[in-house]
């Protein structure tokens, strides 16, 4: 009788170890965010191998939505084909300037979010960037200085975040090489945790001085257990920005 | 062949993936290469990590190769320790891909040191945006 019992416990605990948790909630009832995640290419963060590793259970990272090309206008087209050719030299981010919003999304670094009552936060290891998001109701201040990371309100619809971002400068590049867009930008973010360790991420980017209409785009957040942000001072040590002017002063391609 | 896969990969993403700088601007995918040598110094810095290679070429001179590689944080999750995985006197070789500027200069991605072991030390060519 007995080895019967500790069979069915065991199997028991089997089972239970092989369900995934369900998706945490805060004591409002929302989602809960809260954990340390990795958004874009797992893969590129930690390696091939270690990222086979830790792909979730059940199979395969879910496919990446078919990427929507960027709906920009003819001039500003040409001038993104333009950053193209001088194969991204002029990237503000080998600047070791903050990258804005949505590329910080899509960093090779993980970022913890912490989600407390009236507020979301989220702290980037990539060039030291956070926000501090309210989500109790209060709208955008009217006295916004424009800034890389804009200015950030949220509200929840059902069980995803909503993010609102305004109030951008124009010195931040939106995700590939040469996405530049105006300080008009308006970034809407939906954060919706679908499952224990996955959070799917919807952004569209709306530019009426760039574009000729909303750039919707959608990457998948990872769960890193085990994980902690740590360090990244782009600007200890950046010989790149010292190899890029020498490159800009001596090939022939660079010169205006 | 992993690389290629691996680009692939990141060309399909909706937000492709990039390191510090554009990879394109500095070296040359289309230009990989193999060297082997004797470490000479190792800059564990931000926002790439360096290290300095001595390498004996057919003439039997010896080359002073540079090469970038992944930053401290990323090199760390990949099992790197600072002044234990890769240091001064280390026989290793290195697959990378050369600089634009004809210099001994290499954009670092795995390496191998003499007794087999090998390590991821940078990304793969390409992630940098538009080669």
């Amino acid at each position: 009788m007995k080895p019967i019992v500790i069979g069915i416990i065991l199997a028991a605990a089997l089972s239970f170890a092989q369900t995934k948790p369900p998706v945490p909630r805060t004591a409002d009832g929302k989602p809960d965010l809260s954990g340390v995640w990795q958004g874009g290419s797992l893969s590129f963060a930690i390696g091939e191998a270690n990222a086979a590793r830790v792909a979730p259970a059940g199979g395969a990272p879910a496919a990446p939505a078919k990427p929507q090309a960027a709906p920009y206008q003819e001039w500003a087209a040409k001038k993104v084909q333009e950053f193209r050719d001088r194969r991204g030299i002029d990237d503000p981010m080998a600047r070791c300037l903050m990258v804005g919003i949505p590329r910080i999304t899509s960093m090779p670094m993980p970022f913890q979010i912490t989600q407390v009552p009236g507020q979301v936060l989220f702290l980037y290891e990539a060039f030291h960037s956070f926000r501090i998001i309210p989500t109790d109701g209060r709208k955008h201040p009217d006295d916004i200085e424009s800034s890389f990371m804009g200015d950030t309100v949220a509200h929840w619809e059902g069980d995803t975040l909503v993010v609102d971002v305004i109030g951008f400068n124009d010195k931040t590049w939106l995700s590939t090489v040469g996405s530049f867009h105006s300080d008009k930008l308006h970034v809407t973010e939906r954060y919706t945790r679908v499952d224990f360790d996955t959070i799917t991420y919807d952004v569209t980017m709306e530019d009426p001085e760039v574009f000729t209409g909303p750039w919707k785009q959608r990457s998948t957040i990872r769960l890193r257990p085990n994980e902690r942000v740590r360090e990244y001072e782009c600007g200890e040590n950046n010989e790149d920005i010292v190899r890029f002017e020498s490159i800009l002063k001596t090939d022939e391609r660079y010169k205006r | 062949m992993k690389s290629i896969v691996l680009a692939s990969v990141l060309l399909l993403a909706g937000l492709p993936v990039v390191a510090h700088h554009s990879f394109a601007a500095e070296y040359d995918g289309e230009k990989p290469i193999t060297v082997k040598g004797v470490i000479t110094k190792v800059d564990w810095a931000n926002p790439h990590m360096h290290f300095y290679l001595d390498a004996t070429n057919d003439k039997g001179e010896v080359e002073h190769w540079k090469f970038e590689g992944y930053p401290p944080n990323m090199l760390v999750r990949q099992g790197w320790k600072k002044d234990m995985t890769l240091k001064a006197g280390d026989h290793i070789s290195v697959f990378a891909w050369l600089a634009r500027d004809g210099s001994k200069l290499a954009h670092s991605r795995e390496v191998t040191w003499s007794d087999g072991k090998k390590m991821q030390s940078g990304p793969p060519a390409g992630t940098g945006g538009a080669n």
